[in-house]
């Protein structure tokens, strides 16, 4: 290693113009990207919090009269509900795809036919848009057309499942679909993840006498604990932006029962003329993030920080 | 007629004339119709528009219409914004206060506007006193539709007239086992019904909350007492299944006969047509129950603004879409697929349009005469959306709560509206 | 996990154990099995009312064994079926969206992949934090975006036009491909790069010559994840287009949830499956690659 890093000082020392150009390279090439990408995640995060403060009604206007609009926010009921239900929806729609997806995985890793097959079948809803398979989803949620309508069609005649006609159910159509939709992404790493544990250390456990579902416990999900992680991030952002979803499945109804906070954002920003408003939500919104990232990133600068100990 | 047709073939000539020697007339109309029949009736005005002389383009928003307010917001925020856009009710004064809409007094002017145009859609379409918009078509919302069928099951001979008709009628219904109202719960649906009852029972208080926006009336016992009327509607006239229904649904339900009845505006007709149903054999019509016995009329009207440009060709087809838009031919051709009637007073409903849309516009000119006439707030016509929003959110929410209790409903109305102020 | 190759038929333990092995199979492949008939219901739904004809759908609801047949929706839903303004199907929305998404998709890969190799290979001061920053767009929301956005485009002259469109999916995709990258390259040997460097190999020469060599499962996974995420983005595409240069969810959109048509079940149907085949396609060819290129990237 310090043999490499000598080399390469020789190296410079020896055409230092050359040297000066290829140091400064890296970050030519980086930098239009880069400040793109810094325009746009805190130019425009700027933006909406000025907004957030201004009198604007129809459009964007300057005059600051700062905090009023956040205390309008929170004196409405709905966007009450709707603050209440991204962080319901977010706990049950992370924490059981994740679990689906893990028993999807474990179950196609005990070496079944045809796993292609399997693995398609669970993992095509990913290329589906949001708002076909809300749309289809509400089809078949619809006690009229959908699945209640065919069960009885075939003789069961109270059977009923109704998750979109109840305001305190509807939310479980949501999370429900949402399941279906990223499932198979979790269940796709989760299965990599099993692949590429060391089979010695199974093995070994094999031959200690322990039962398979021992072994996963004890074995195998500690090994595979960083995909879970990320797979939840990436989920967490999908329900943090969930929008289409919503607007096909359920119109944020019955009622208001399930509007959430990116709908009340566009509702306000764009259909009520509240722009002031509207941004002081969609602040709120990047300031949950904030709260479920921050023991994210300490939890990944702590891991590195680690494997810079070990190595 | 005659005389009108031929007054108007010479101010189409005139302001061709005037225009054609300045600049190729050309337009982009912003719109939310995207699907079905209503691209098809919109498509006609690009017909139209293209066979005297234009360059027509469109830009058609799907989905909800706060995406085409989005595009709208985002094309003006761009410095671009649309030369024609479906705009309608308090939106039109709104855009106007920012001073980037046109001005069509002179077309306005000269094609005697003002003395065609329904007058409960001049404050609509002249905010200021000046025209800054140009009406479609009038949608009528007090509509009952009944199936003719499960009406003949059920034992009713006409359609209720008042609530207590309405009421007794349901009770038929439901003791052979129909379901008296079809309804699918959506935002704007539920505050559709509540408005046609607020209205049925008094139209000084529809007057007092809906347009004028007054919390007081709101917290009324009034209120309180239409919120009764639509608590028993919901739980014992309508079945469980509302709540994320679609449209079609619905509609099939009056088709098959599984209910007796429907509260719906009048593109109810056009739904119906759609779906192979007949005025007469399936299906009638007649205005949504009243107890104070005068023809009464909720208005809707869809409308098209146009924005300041600068470009001259966009300007000259500002003039030649306005004009078209107010042609009698259009308001013809457009109203008859879409179930509306005519914005302008004087054209003949005689021919090619369905029973109820002339019984529709003979309720229009009735209720004008005896100052019934009032525009819909649950279809963005009265106060600002931001109010509308908020009473849509109390409504729907009460349509799908079985706990709130109508006295509840009315004071969260009013404080919802409060908020806003 | 247990191993049944070995078979001492007569052995009464052993017995037991492929018993209890059969029992073990039958359970894993009812499970799999019951989800699988939950995960295709609503394609099977959608690909039967494709083939059905419209009063039969209404008759005997959105969940039935097909009676009728007919191939009418699919001409229908490409070419003559009223929507987005006029009766010429959906057909130029899809050609708008592959214009849309091909260009949108190389170039943020492009992008993300040198910006990843940048940040994984030519660290410099600040570099982490850089990299930490331009994460922070993943979890940025459209609503939020639109109107900047808006104001950006209309000054650089691109609002109402798919090149606007473009650069919108190019820098809001730049987040997501330079993570996928960047923490796919990390695991390159730094000892490739030096000896590199040593033998005299300058920037670029090195991305042409060793990086790239070994990024195909990365990139693979970052034009999947663009290219369905672009396909199916819908709020921008409605918003930054304009006339006739629409994408294809703004077709969908307007024919899967129309709220004041009597609805055409089967047309809608067809619609969507001929709006979901790019990606399915994707994802049925690329799905393999997709799930081995994420493990060693993304999710380190």
């Amino acid at each position: 290693m310090s043999n490499a890093l000598s080399g390469i000082e020789a190296l410079r020392k020896s055409a230092p113009g050359r040297d000066a150009l290829s140091a400064w390279t890296p970050r030519l090439v980086i930098a239009p990207g880069a400040i793109a990408s810094l325009v746009y995640v805190f130019g425009f995060t700027l933006w909406t919090l000025y907004i957030s403060m201004s009198n604007s009604t129809m459009l964007p206007t300057y005059r600051f009269i700062g905090l009023k609009p956040y205390f309008d926010l929170w004196s409405n009921h709905r966007w009450q509900i709707a603050y209440g239900n991204l962080f319901y929806f977010s706990a049950f729609y992370v924490v059981l795809t994740l679990a689906v997806g893990l028993a999807l995985a474990i179950a196609i890793d005990q070496r079944v036919r045809g796993e292609a097959i399997w693995r398609t079948i669970f993992l095509y809803p990913l290329a589906i848009s949001f708002v076909v398979t809300g749309t289809v989803w509400s089809w078949l949620y619809s006690p009229d057309a959908g699945i209640e309508y065919f069960v009885r069609g075939l003789g069961w005649h109270d059977f009923t499942f109704r998750l979109t006609t109840n305001r305190n159910t509807a939310i479980y159509a949501i999370i429900a679909t949402g399941i279906w939709q990223a499932s198979g992404f979790a269940m796709a790493l989760f299965l990599a993840g099993l692949r590429s544990v060391d089979p010695d250390l199974v093995k070994a456990a094999q031959i200690d006498g322990a039962s398979p579902a021992r072994i996963y416990r004890k074995v195998i999900l500690p090994l595979i604990a960083p995909i879970f992680v990320a797979v939840a991030v990436v989920l967490l952002q999908f329900a943090i932006k969930t929008f289409d979803l919503v607007v096909a499945l359920t119109q944020g109804g019955p009622g208001i029962a399930t509007t959430f906070p990116a709908n009340y954002v566009y509702d306000l920003m764009f259909q009520r003329g509240e722009m002031a408003v509207g941004a002081a939500a969609a602040i709120m919104m990047l300031l949950a993030l904030a709260v479920v990232l921050a023991p994210y990133a300490l939890w990944t600068g702590w891991r590195s920080r680690q494997a810079a100990a070990r190595g | 007629m005659l005389t009108i047709k031929a007054a108007l073939a010479g101010t189409l000539a005139g302001a061709l004339a005037a225009t054609a020697a300045l600049a190729e007339p050309k337009t982009n109309m912003l719109h939310q119709w995207s699907e079905g029949s209503d691209a098809a009736a919109i498509a006609k005005l690009g017909e139209m528009f293209t066979a005297a002389g234009g360059t027509w383009e469109q830009t058609s928003i799907a989905g909800h219409t706060a995406n085409t307010l989005a595009k709208l917001r985002a094309d003006v925020v761009a410095g671009n914004a649309p030369p024609a856009v479906q705009l309608k009710g308090p939106e039109i004064a709104e855009w106007n206060e920012t001073g980037m809409t046109a001005n069509l007094d002179d077309l306005a002017n000269k094609e005697g506007w003002d003395k065609v145009v329904a007058p409960e859609l001049l404050p609509v379409m002249k905010p200021t006193g000046h025209w800054v918009a140009a009406p479609m078509n009038i949608h009528r919302i007090n509509w009952i539709w009944g199936s003719t069928k499960a009406m003949e099951q059920a034992g009713i001979k006409e359609l209720p007239k008042t609530w207590a008709e309405f009421n007794a009628d349901c009770d038929k219904a439901i003791a052979v086992h129909l379901i008296c109202l079809a309804h699918f719960s959506q935002d704007w649906t539920d505050a559709t019904t509540f408005e046609v009852v607020v209205y049925g029972q008094s139209i000084d208080l529809f007057r007092k909350a809906f347009v004028e926006g007054d919390v007081a009336a709101m917290r009324s016992p009034e209120m309180v007492k239409a919120f009764e009327q639509m608590r028993l509607m919901v739980s014992k006239d309508m079945d469980p299944g509302i709540a994320g229904r679609d449209y079609n649904t619905a509609t099939s339900m009056i088709a098959k006969g599984q209910a007796v009845f429907m509260i719906m505006g009048d593109w109810q007709i056009g739904i119906f047509t759609a779906a192979g149903l007949k005025e007469g054999a399936d299906y009638e019509c007649a205005q949504a129950p009243t107890d104070w016995g005068k023809p009464g009329f909720i208005l809707n009207s869809d409308s098209v603004v146009f924005f300041k440009q600068k470009d001259p060709d966009y300007i000259a087809g500002q003039t030649l879409l306005a004009h078209l838009i107010m042609s009698p031919k259009f308001q013809t051709v457009f109203n008859q697929a879409k179930g509306s009637i005519p914005a302008r007073l004087d054209v003949d409903l005689s021919n090619g349009f369905n029973p109820c849309q002339q019984l529709s516009q003979k309720t229009l000119e009735a209720s004008i005469a005896d100052g019934t006439l009032v525009r819909s707030m649950a279809h963005n016509m009265t106060v600002l959306q931001k109010y509308r929003g908020a009473m849509l959110d109390t409504i729907t929410s009460f349509v799908n709560n079985p706990k709130m209790t109508p006295e509840e409903a009315a004071n969260a109305m009013a404080d919802a509206v409060e908020a806003q102020k | 996990m247990v191993d049944a190759t070995y078979d001492i038929a007569l052995d009464p333990l052993a017995r037991s154990a492929s018993l209890r092995y059969a029992a073990g199979r039958i359970a894993i492949y009812s499970f799999l099995g019951f989800f699988a008939l939950i995960y295709l219901l609503p394609l099977f739904v959608v690909v039967a009312n494709s083939f059905r004809e419209l009063p039969e759908i209404t008759r005997n609801g959105l969940i039935a064994l097909p009676h009728s047949f007919s191939l009418k929706a699919w001409p229908q839903a490409w070419a003559h079926y009223c929507v987005a303004g006029t009766c010429e199907g959906i057909k130029r929305n899809f050609y708008n969206s592959l214009i849309m998404t091909i260009p949108a998709t190389i170039a943020s890969t492009l992008l993300g992949a040198i910006n990843g190799y940048v940040l994984s290979k030519w660290r410099f001061p600040g570099s982490e934090t850089l990299f930490v920053c331009i994460l922070l767009g993943v979890f940025m929301p459209g609503q939020v975006a639109l109107l900047p956005w808006a104001y950006i485009l209309g000054n650089l002259r691109l609002s109402d036009s798919v090149y606007g469109l473009i650069l919108v999916h190019v820098i809001q995709g730049i987040s997501f491909t330079t993570l996928f990258c960047r923490n796919y390259y990390v695991n390159i040997p730094d000892d490739l790069i030096k000896a590199a460097r040593i033998d005299g190999a300058g920037f670029w020469r090195i991305f042409a010559k060793i990086i790239l060599p070994l990024s195909p499962p990365i990139l693979i996974v970052t034009v999947i994840w663009q290219f369905t995420g672009i396909w199916n983005e819908f709020l921008f595409g409605l918003v930054f287009t304009g006339g006739t240069q629409q994408p294809i969810t703004a077709a969908l959109v307007a024919l899967a949830t129309s709220q004041m048509n009597a609805h055409p079940y089967d047309v809608a149907s067809s619609a969507v499956l001929i709006g979901a085949i790019p990606p399915l396609l994707i994802y049925l060819f690329g799905g393999k690659y997709f799930v081995r290129g994420l493990t060693q990237g993304a999710i380190k």
